[in-house]
Order: structure tokens, then C-alpha cells, then sequence
């Protein structure tokens, strides 16, 4: 174990850990921007700087491993006004807009200025530098003028999602995040995931289908685990007016963290589509228990006359005891007609393990066929 | 779902052939773009397509193709680069910096095969005003000349073979004695024999000589380099590489140019027993990309050795095989910073990085690295030729050995000359510089570098060595620019500003944002336009960017700005108004 002192208290920790590893252990506040648990820290943005006893400069906490002896001052005079001024040139360079900003309420930024009562200079706003929801990308909402070049959004692509769609172009003060060779976010390779969005703590990269939908304090957050496949993942549905207006992730999610994918994040909009299934559906016939219609919607009376049966070829809704005893049924009559290999079961990516095991069950021992399949395998 | 049909293009048939012949690996990136640069076809397209051929992500290649200044994705003729550095700003003296000025001159001078472009200090310092013609420098030259230029005339390249009054010459020794192109003539004058007496001996006692010989590297920090050496020879991982930093593109620096363009085969000598002695199997020269002439004649000397047996495998039969490759940068101050160039030798954007682990532990390829400049290589033949002791006994000054110094600004005779360490400002330009020019009087000089300490006479009298910065003068990398009365400090600021806010990689934000709004205040300041409260901001914006830059550049930009603030902040106070 390694001995240091942070703002005077003495502490022991494990050789090999950065400052602010250890100031989070002890419940020490110190700021970060550009840190994010789930990425390598770069050290770009100077927020998480710290006074050490000796030396020269200030260190960036998330980066600067421990040292028996050494003695840190989180909080010192010096740091705390780098860090506000520091503050200042980032909200120079941003613009002004929090009041019609859509992640106002969530930004980090807004947090931090907030919290070192840190305000955009007088000489700051020097105007529109970018277009303003430049990329085409149809889920992803690019505005570069809020951009504070921290690159979570490029540590993200690259090291979560691996497809390094985000990179650094220009240097000095002209430099900018731009997708690819300076092309649209889908020519270079961008799938859509929207980790970049989740990552950006700003409102640089947003969600364009809730855009201007709501804020933070207006939505509750109601975690679910995903319907679209079996893996399991966790995320947040925003909702607002008992309507869910998206999906964001929840880092505690114990299967997934951060990470989603296209239709985890983006494809929720089935949920409020009026065609949607919810409870199931039966045709009318069979649940009055008349006679099959003919295809062509007439129904051949006993006296041999076609008739046209008004409503008899609907879908009507039903309770799932109903519509699952009428469905158990007609697998047994064909099984008892055509034998148990007439039949075939197909089963789902969308299922859980569990559910595709007993899918296999059901076809092998209560219908007795081994034609089951499951549609990864195609 | 998509309704395009995915279909596998190969690499467009000339990047994949241009990326084969530059090695197909990321480290190719840069000459890759270079190549393609050179034929105007420096798009997203092909950019993307050698990506692809490189086997990196686009957006790497498409980030170096914007980071490096000599690189465009827009379509240029001839490129003829004019220098607005601090040098030749002073030289050619126009009152808003002349930036636009002097690039609009020479475009109305030249004919219309030639797109001219501002460039940040051409390292031809001695050569003021200068500019670079396609890839060959030229000096002094003005817009007036521009059709002699444009037909092949490069202006009069300053003469280092005689010694100044007071020199003491080690390394430039054989300036104008020996031909820099022959190989023969260099063995002649008893080069490689430094290294001759080194193969003799083992590595560890080489080190132990180079340790003892106490001698300091010469980039500006003044790190020992024998220390340097031992971290590298005492790590177990192997290969371990030497990488030489040639990418001299501070403002007032141009010794290693002289020293390369001289005699190369000293500095090939220095690098190969640097080699020796850490156990390294490999060197590479980084050299600035203006330098091209500098680059061949390095090339052409690296053949000429490996023919003779002095470098390649078992050299002279001693066992000891080691290659030295040369490398272009293109156009970045900031890969002067060792990890930053490490980064642009890789073939990634040249950004520093994150330190602790230093080169010595993980370089170059994550591999045991020692980095040093040029004429750190230069001294060490010497050392080993003629002992550490010679070395010591060179001068009585505490500081061992000798150093190139260069002299430039309102002087008689600006320029380049070697001397042992502990001169003071008053004997540089008295006694090796010619005095100041007739009918001017000393006002400040900037001393280093670029990112020197800017003083005033107060200080001419200290005696200048790599701890002298402690009272308030640099030594650096040995440049001193020295101003009579009628240069403005606050003018002067700005020049070096804006070299920094150009330069600066833009990776963190106190030297992004700094050096950007540090230059607007002091545009304004310069130009007459002022305002209350400037002083102080400079002051709390340099003291912003020395306590929390990312790397070198960022933390030193504030050390003229502080010290011209101390020393005139009268001028500066005046200028708010």
C-alpha cells in the first residue's frame, strides 16, 4: 500500500491507481469533463487538475498515477480558479444558448459552470462556427458549435463501439470533430449505435427523435431491459406525459452499461404506433366457433348458396387463456390429422435463452417433432 | 433496413501501390499523404481509400491530413512558403505584423504557377527574410526578387567557415573543411573515429564515459544525456530504438540545420554510438519537413556510410549491427515535443502524450526509446574520441563542453558560433555578435527560443546556462534575438503569440483557447485598439497555461509573455489605452 495525504488527511492506497481513483474511493470531489469510467483517460480538458506538493505544474487527477508521499490539494486556492478559468474558455467558445438547449438540465458542462459560478466572458459567443445539425446521420443530431472537444465521443466509437467513425481534425483552435475523412457520419462506417450521443456531455451529439421533446426535469426514467433480443441489455425510457419519448442508457446496467445498439436506443417507436399489437388477436369464425370462411371472404351455407358472412373473417381481440386454448387445440387436431412432423417451430433471436429452451420442449416433447429452428441460424 | 447493396471495392489500384512502396503500415501515413498532396489529389476520397490501404480507421488519416501545415486538401500550384516568423517579421519591420502583407506581395510578384502561403518559422533565421521555393530554401529574399527566385536564384546562404573572434569550435570544426557529400573527406578529417575507439570498448564503459563527460542535452531542458542513455541501456525489453529530433522548428533556432548541412556524418557518428551504448538496433532522424535539402544530404550519407561498413550489420566486425532511417515531418512545431514527435513517427497526429511512461521505459513503438537532438548527438564523437576529461577541460565555466549559440536581431554580425557555456548577454552581442548595429540601442532581448525569456538590460551581465532561467535568463536551445529601441515589446509579444496560437495542437484547452485569445488581446493592443484590463488578462491567461497545459508547449508559452510583462509593463500598460 502506498501512503499520501490528500487535503491534509492522510490515506493508503493500492500503487497503481491515478488521484482521482483514490479521491473517488474516499468520497473526495474533483471534477472531470473529458474522464469517463468507461473510457482511457486522455487528460484533455485540465477540469480534474490538483495541486502536488513539489511539483511544477498542476496534474490532471484522472491521469497522474500516486507516489508514496505525495501530498494533494484538491481544493486549493490555485485550483479552483484554473479550473473555473479554464471553465470560461471552454463557455467562450460555446454558445449561449442553454435556455433552448435540449440537454440543458443533464449537460455536464452546464453542471460544472454551475458549480465554479463560472460564466462565458464578455469577449466569448463569437457566433455560429458550424452548421448546426450538420450530419444527416437520421438518429444522430450534430451541432459542433456546442462541441468542447473533451473526444468522449471518440474514445466511445473507438473503444466501445470499435468503429472509429469519430476522429480529431485541425489543430489549435480550429480543430474539430468530424466523422471519417470530413464526410457524413454513415459513409464512414457509422452504425448508428449512438454510444457518441450517450457519451457527449454536451449537447453537441443529441438524439434527433426526441429532439425539442423534452428536458431532463420534465421526463421520468423508467428502467426496462431491452425486447429486441436475448443479451439482455438495460436502459432508461424517458417518459413524459405517460408517453415514451426515448431511450437513454443507464450506466448501472449490469449486462450492457453504456452500450446499446440501433434498435436498443433508437427503435422505440413501436411502443405509441396506433397498429400495435398488445393483447392477442382472434379471427371471428373461431372464436364463435362457425366454420372456416372461404379465402375469398364469401362462406358456403349447408344449402350449398355462397353467402357473404359480415365479420366473420375479422380479427377480434380476446383474453390470452381464450386465444391460447383455441391455438392448443388446432395443434392437436393437426398433429392428429397430419402426424407431429407436419409441423415446424421457428423461434427467435427476440426470445431469451430460456424461452428458445422451451420452445424446444414444446416441439420436442409435448408436439413430439424435431423441426425447431431458430432464426440466428439463417 | 437498407435497400443499397453492400459491394467490396478493392483499394484504388495507385494509393495501394503508393502505400506498398511507403511500407503499408500506419508509420507510412504521412509520406502516403505527402505523395498524394504533391499530385493535388489530397481528398476525403482518397484519403479514405489510403486509410483503407494503411489499415486505419479514415479518420486518422483524414486528422494528420489537417494537422500537418504542409499538407492541403485544397488544390495548390507551386507552393512557395513565406516565413513570418519573428526573425523576418523584424527584418522586413511592417507595422500589422505583415502577415497578409507580405503573402499578398509575393502573390502579385510571382507568376501564376505558384500558390503562396504564410508559413510559421522556416528555421532560416540567418537567412532573413526567407522563404521556401517547393521544397529549397531560400534567403534573404523579398517580393522584389521574386522573379529571380521563381527562376532559380536562392539568395546568398550565410558562410560559417571561418570562426568569429573568441570561438571555440568543436562541432563546426570542420565547417568548410570537410564536403559534406564525400564520405572519404569526413573519414579524412578523423571522423567515425569516436566511433572506432567506441566499438574497441564495451557499451557500459562507453556510457560511463559519456555520464562522466557530464554532458547536458541540448533541445533546452538540459536533461544529461548519459543519464538518459542509462535508462534506456538498463531497460531489458528489446528492440530499443534512438530517435533523433531534427524537427527544429522553433522561432530563432536553426544550429541543427547548420550542423546537418555541414557535416553530417558527425551527427550519423553521434547516433550510431548513442546505438552502442543503449544496446538500440535502430535509429530514425525526424526531420522538419522544410528541411528537405538537409534530409537528402543526410540520406546521401547514411548510403555512403553503409557502404564503408559504418553502419548496417556487424559494423567494422565488431558484432554490433544498427540502421539509422530518416523521416519527414510536415509542417508542426509541437512534434518538436519528444512524445509528440514519437506520436507523428508512428503515423498519428503529432500530439503529445500522456507522461509518466517517459520514451527511455516506452517510446518509440511502446518500445525502450532514447530521444535527443541533434547536437547532443554532434558532441558525442568528440567525447569519446578525445575523452570526458577533454571535454570538462574545454572551458572553466561549471557547465562542461561547448554550445552553438546563434545571435540574431539588431546586431552587426547575427549568425551562428560555438562557445563554451557561461557567456552573458552583454559578451554575445558585444564580443561574438559585432555590437549592436550603428546609430540602435539595446531595448530587450528574447533569449532561448521562442519560448525564451524576453529581458532587458538589466540582465546583461548574467552568465547564461540551462539553470540561469532561475534569475530570470534562458539559455534554451541557445538563440538570442536581440532588439534595439525601435521594436515594440507588445508588437513583438504578438508575433510570438501568434506563432503559438498557430501552433498549438489544440488538445487541451488552456493552450487551445489561451493562445488563441492571448493573440486577440494582443492584436489589439498592437494596433492601437487596447482595453482596460488587457494586462491583467494576458497575465491570468499565462499564468492559466503554465499551471495547467497538457505538455511542454502549452506550459511555456507564458515564459516570454511573463517576462515581458515584468520588464516592460509600463509599454503594455500604456498600450491599453
Amino acid at each position: 500500500m502506498i501512503n499520501l495525504k490528500i487535503n491534509g488527511q492522510p490515506i493508503q492506497a493500492e500503487p497503481g491507481k491515478t488521484i482521482l481513483q483514490v479521491t473517488k474511493e474516499h468520497g473526495i470531489h474533483v471534477p472531470t469533463l473529458c474522464y469517463h469510467k468507461d473510457l482511457n483517460p486522455t487528460g484533455n480538458c485540465r477540469m480534474c487538475v490538483v495541486e502536488v506538493k513539489g511539483g511544477r505544474f498542476l496534474s490532471a487527477a484522472c491521469v497522474t498515477p500516486i507516489w508514496e508521499g505525495m501530498e494533494i490539494q484538491t481544493q486549493s486556492e490555485k485550483v479552483t480558479k484554473d479550473r473555473k478559468l479554464t471553465l470560461e474558455l471552454m463557455l467562450a467558445n460555446h454558445p449561449q444558448d442553454c435556455i433552448t438547449c435540449d440537454v440543458s438540465g443533464e449537460c455536464e458542462l452546464q453542471d460544472l459552470a454551475y458549480e465554479y459560478k463560472a460564466a462565458a466572458p464578455a469577449w466569448g459567443s463569437k457566433g455560429t462556427r458550424y452548421p448546426v445539425d450538420s450530419d444527416p446521420n437520421p438518429f444522430i443530431r450534430v451541432d459542433m458549435n456546442r462541441c468542447i472537444l473533451c473526444r468522449r465521443c471518440v474514445s466511445a466509437c473507438a473503444e466501445i463501439q470499435v468503429r472509429d467513425v469519430w476522429g480529431v481534425a485541425k489543430r489549435g483552435f480550429d480543430e474539430v470533430i468530424v466523422p471519417g475523412a470530413g464526410t457524413t457520419m454513415l459513409e464512414a462506417r457509422c452504425e448508428s449505435c449512438g454510444q457518441c450521443v450517450a457519451y457527449c456531455p454536451t449537447g453537441a451529439l443529441s438524439n434527433k427523435m426526441n429532439y425539442g421533446k423534452a428536458r431532463a426535469h420534465q421526463m421520468t426514467k423508467v428502467t426496462t431491459t431491452c425486447s429486441y433480443c436475448g443479451v439482455g441489455c438495460q436502459f432508461d425510457l424517458l417518459v413524459k406525459n405517460e408517453k415514451v419519448i426515448g431511450v437513454q442508457s443507464n450506466p448501472n446496467a449490469p449486462v450492457n452499461g453504456m452500450a446499446l445498439c440501433v434498435k436498443g436506443r433508437y427503435g422505440y417507436d413501436y411502443i405509441h404506433h396506433p397498429e400495435r399489437l398488445k393483447k392477442p388477436k382472434v379471427r371471428r369464425y373461431l372464436l364463435e366457433g362457425k366454420k372456416k370462411p372461404r379465402d375469398d371472404g364469401q362462406w358456403t351455407m349447408d344449402n350449398g348458396q355462397s353467402s357473404t358472412v359480415n365479420g366473420l373473417w375479422d380479427w377480434v381481440e380476446t383474453e390470452w387463456d381464450v386465444a391460447l386454448e383455441i391455438t392448443a387445440k388446432k395443434f392437436a387436431q393437426i398433429r392428429n390429422d397430419f402426424g407431429a412432423d407436419s409441423m415446424g417451430f421457428l423461434t427467435s433471436a427476440k426470445c431469451t435463452n430460456e424461452e428458445n429452451y422451451l420452445m424446444n420442449k414444446l416441439a420436442r416433447q409435448v408436439v413430439g417433432t424435431n423441426n425447431i429452428d431458430h432464426c440466428a441460424r439463417l | 433496413m437498407t435497400n443499397k447493396k453492400i459491394v467490396y471495392k478493392p483499394v484504388d489500384h495507385e494509393i495501394a501501390e503508393l502505400a506498398h512502396h511507403h511500407g503499408g503500415t500506419q508509420e507510412a501515413t504521412l509520406e502516403v499523404l505527402k505523395d498524394l498532396g504533391a499530385k493535388n489529389k489530397l481528398n476525403p476520397v482518397t484519403i479514405t481509400e489510403a486509410a483503407r490501404a494503411l489499415h486505419i480507421p479514415a479518420h486518422e488519416a483524414y486528422g494528420m491530413a489537417t494537422f500537418y501545415s504542409m499538407l492541403s486538401l485544397e488544390e495548390r500550384k507551386k507552393v512557395l512558403r513565406v516565413c513570418d516568423g519573428p526573425v523576418c517579421w523584424l527584418k522586413r519591420a511592417t507595422a500589422d505584423g505583415g502577415r497578409q502583407t507580405v503573402v499578398d506581395e509575393w502573390s502579385s510578384m510571382v507568376n501564376g504557377q505558384w500558390s503562396v502561403e504564410r508559413s510559421s518559422c522556416l528555421g532560416l533565421c540567418d537567412r532573413a527574410p526567407a522563404v521556401l521555393v517547393e521544397d529549397e530554401q531560400a534567403g534573404p529574399v523579398s517580393p522584389k526578387d521574386a522573379k529571380k527566385v521563381c527562376e532559380g536564384w536562392r539568395g546568398v546562404p550565410t558562410e560559417y567557415s571561418k570562426p568569429r573572434k573568441g570561438e571555440v569550435r568543436v562541432m563546426t570544426s570542420l565547417i568548410g573543411k570537410v564536403d559534406p557529400d564525400e564520405i572519404d573527406s569526413a573519414l579524412e578529417h578523423g571522423l567515425y573515429d569516436g566511433l572506432k575507439k567506441a566499438l574497441q570498448s564495451d557499451p557500459t564503459t562507453v556510457l560511463a564515459e559519456v555520464e562522466s563527460s557530464g554532458l547536458q542535452g541540448r533541445g533546452g531542458a538540459g536533461f544529461p544525456v548519459g543519464r538518459k542513455w542509462r535508462f534506456v541501456a538498463s531497460e531489458k525489453r528489446t528492440p530499443r530504438y534512438i530517435v533523433c529530433n531534427a524537427d527544429e522548428s522553433e522561432p530563432l533556432i536553426f544550429k541543427d540545420r547548420v550542423l546537418m548541412e555541414t557535416n553530417p556524418h558527425q551527427l550519423l557518428e553521434g547516433i550510431v554510438i548513442a546505438g552502442y551504448a543503449c544496446g538500440a538496433s535502430e535509429a530514425w532522424i525526424y526531420i522538419r519537413g522544410e528541411y528537405e535539402h538537409q534530409a537528402r544530404r543526410l540520406e546521401r550519407a547514411i548510403d555512403q556510410a553503409k557502404a564503408k561498413n559504418l553502419l548496417g550489420k556487424n559494423i567494422l566486425g565488431s558484432g554490433f549491427s544498427f540502421d539509422i532511417h530518416v523521416h519527414r515531418g510536415a509542417g508542426a512545431y509541437i512534434c518538436g515535443e519528444e512524445t509528440a514527435l514519437l506520436e507523428s513517427l508512428e503515423g498519428k497526429r503529432g500530439e503529445p502524450r500522456l507522461r509518466p511512461p517517459y520514451p527511455p521505459t516506452s517510446g518509440f513503438r511502446g518500445q525502450p526509446t532514447a530521444v535527443n537532438n541533434v547536437e547532443s548527438f554532434c558532441a558525442v564523437p568528440h567525447i569519446l574520441k578525445n575523452g570526458a576529461e577533454w571535454w570538462k577541460s574545454i572551458s572553466t565555466y561549471s557547465v562542461p563542453g561547448t554550445k552553438m549559440y546563434m545571435v540574431l536581431g539588431h546586431v552587426n554580425h547575427p549568425g551562428l558560433f560555438e562557445a563554451p557555456f557561461g557567456l552573458t548577454l552583454r559578451q554575445i552581442i558585444d564580443d561574438f555578435g559585432g555590437g549592436m548595429i550603428k546609430g540602435s540601442k539595446f531595448k530587450f532581448a528574447l533569449c532561448g527560443g521562442a519560448a525564451g525569456t524576453i529581458v532587458d538590460e538589466k540582465l546583461l551581465d548574467i552568465p547564461i546556462d540551462f539553470a540561469s532561467s532561475q534569475k530570470g535568463i534562458s539559455l534554451g536551445a541557445g538563440s538570442f534575438l536581440v532588439c534595439d529601441e525601435s521594436v515594440s515589446p507588445v508588437a513583438f509579444l504578438r508575433e510570438l503569440l501568434h506563432f503559438f496560437a498557430v501552433e498549438s495542437c489544440g488538445k487541451c484547452t488552456p493552450c487551445r483557447v489561451g493562445t488563441w485569445r492571448s493573440l486577440e488581446i494582443l492584436n489589439r493592443m498592437a494596433s492601437g485598439k487596447g482595453q482596460q484590463g488587457d494586462v491583467e488578462e494576458l497575465t491570468t491567461l499565462a499564468s492559466l497555461m503554465h499551471d495547467s497545459s497538457f505538455c511542454g508547449l502549452g506550459q511555456s508559452v507564458p515564459i516570454p509573455m511573463k517576462s515581458v510583462l515584468t520588464h516592460f509593463e509600463a509599454e503594455f500598460k500604456k498600450a491599453e489605452n
